[in-house]
C-alpha cells in the first residue's frame, strides 16, 4: 500500500521512471558539453536572428537537447505569429 | 600476446576493485594466466581485497622507475597456479606515473600473460588517463543509481575518444527493488548508456563477507554474485559466446537459483 501512496504522490510515476527521465535529460546536456549559461546565450542569439525576419516574442523561443543511443540533438522551437495580410 | 582490460567507472565505490579481483581470479580458474594491476596510486586496495597485503615488497612505481623488474614485483597468488598481483604504491601520488610508462609496462606484462586486468582509480584525471593508457578494451562498472550512471556515461565518452572498446557490467542490482519500481533495471541502464552488456551482478551480502576475509568470492563460489562473475569471465575468455542480453533473463536465472521457476529443459 505504501508503494501505491508513494506512486500517487509522485504523480503516478515510480522512482525508477523518475530516475530514468532525469538521467535522459542530464546525460543529453552532459554529452553536448554545453553548460546552462552557454545554452541560454545561444537561445538569445538565435531568437534575435529569427526576430530579424519575423516579429516574434523572443521569450517564447525554446531550446532543448535530447540524446538517444549516444546521438545528441539540439532542438530550437519558436512560435510564428499568424500573418495578417 | 595477451589482452589488457581496464576496469573503470568514473564514480568511486561501485565495485571496480571487487570486479577486478573476481574477474581476474575467475579467469585464472579457467586456466588463463592473469596479472592484476592496481593503478590506483596512493589509494591502493586491490591487495587487501585479494588478501595479499602482507606480501608486498615492490610496487608498480618501483617497476616504472627501474628499481626492479616487473617479474620481481609481481606477487604470486598461492591459491591458484596462474594469478599474480602488481600492487600500487601507497606513498606516491598519481603523477608518479605517465600514460607512456603504463602503456610500456602493460605491453611488457601482456607478452607473458593471457590477461592483464587493470583496476582504474575513480575520477577522470591523471590516474584514469594512466590506467587506460595500455588497455586494449574496457569494462565499465555501473550500479543502477543516477550518480553512477552519469559518471559512467562520462567515462564511456572518454574511452570512445581514446578508441578503446567498452562493455558494461551492471553491478549490485536488487531484483526486489526493481520489481517495486524503486531501482533502474538492467534494461534501463543499457538503454540509457547504449553500451554492450557483459553481465549483471546482483547485490549480494556474500561479497561483504568474502571481502572482509580477503578471499575473492569466486574462490568460494557459493554466492549468486560469484556465479555471475564466473559467467562474465567465461564470456571475456570467449568460452561462452552467448550475448549477455539474449541469455536467460537475470530474473529467470535468479528465480531458478531460488527454486521459484523451473530450470530450462535443454
Amino acid at each position: 500500500m505504501w508503494n501505491g501512496i508513494k506512486t500517487l504522490l509522485s504523480g503516478g510515476r515510480s522512482s525508477r521512471e523518475v530516475a530514468k527521465g532525469r538521467l535522459h535529460l542530464v546525460l543529453a546536456h552532459d554529452r553536448s558539453g554545453l553548460e546552462g549559461g552557454k545554452l541560454q546565450a545561444m537561445r538569445e542569439e538565435i531568437a534575435a536572428v529569427i526576430a530579424k525576419y519575423v516579429p516574434i516574442d523572443s521569450e517564447a523561443v525554446e531550446i532543448s537537447i535530447e540524446s538517444h543511443s549516444r546521438e545528441t540533438q539540439l532542438t530550437v522551437s519558436s512560435p510564428l505569429p499568424a500573418r495578417h495580410a | 600476446m595477451g589482452r589488457a582490460i581496464v576496469i573503470t567507472s568514473g564514480k568511486g565505490g561501485v565495485g571496480k576493485t571487487t570486479a577486478a579481483a573476481n574477474l581476474g581470479s575467475a579467469l585464472a580458474q579457467l586456466g588463463k594466466s592473469v596479472v592484476l594491476v592496481d593503478a590506483d596510486i596512493g589509494l591502493r586496495n586491490l591487495d587487501v581485497v585479494m588478501g595479499l597485503e602482507n606480501r608486498i615488497v615492490y610496487h608498480v612505481v618501483d617497476v616504472v622507475r627501474g628499481k626492479c623488474t616487473p617479474a620481481k614485483a609481481l606477487i604470486k597468488d598461492r591459491r591458484m597456479d596462474n594469478l599474480w598481483l602488481l600492487p600500487a604504491s601507497q606513498t606516491d601520488d598519481k603523477d608518479a606515473l605517465t600514460p607512456a610508462d603504463m602503456a610500456k609496462l602493460v605491453c611488457e606484462l601482456k607478452s607473458n600473460h593471457d590477461f592483464v586486468i587493470i583496476d582504474c582509480p575513480a575520477g577522470i584525471e591523471q590516474g584514469f588517463k594512466n590506467a587506460i593508457a595500455g588497455a586494449d578494451e574496457a569494462i565499465v562498472v555501473a550500479t543502477p543509481e543516477v550518480s553512477s550512471i552519469r559518471d559512467a556515461d562520462r567515462v564511456i565518452g572518454l574511452l570512445a575518444a581514446s578508441d578503446i572498446p567498452a562493455r558494461l557490467i551492471v553491478n549490485r542490482i536488487s531484483p526486489h527493488l526493481v520489481k517495486r519500481g524503486d531501482m533502474l533495471s538492467q534494461a534501463d541502464v543499457i538503454e540509457i548508456l547504449a553500451l554492450e552488456l557483459l553481465g549483471t551482478v546482483p547485490l549480494d551480502e556474500h561479497i561483504v563477507a568474502t571481502t572482509n576475509k580477503g578471499v575473492p568470492a569466486v574462490i568460494e563460489n557459493k554466492s549468486l554474485a560469484a556465479k555471475e562473475f564466473t559467467r562474465i569471465s567465461r564470456r571475456l575468455a570467449g568460452l561462452d559466446l552467448e550475448a549477455a542480453d539474449t541469455a536467460p533473463g537475470f530474473f529467470a536465472r535468479l528465480g531458478r537459483a531460488l527454486g521459484l521457476s523451473p530450470a530450462p529443459t535443454t
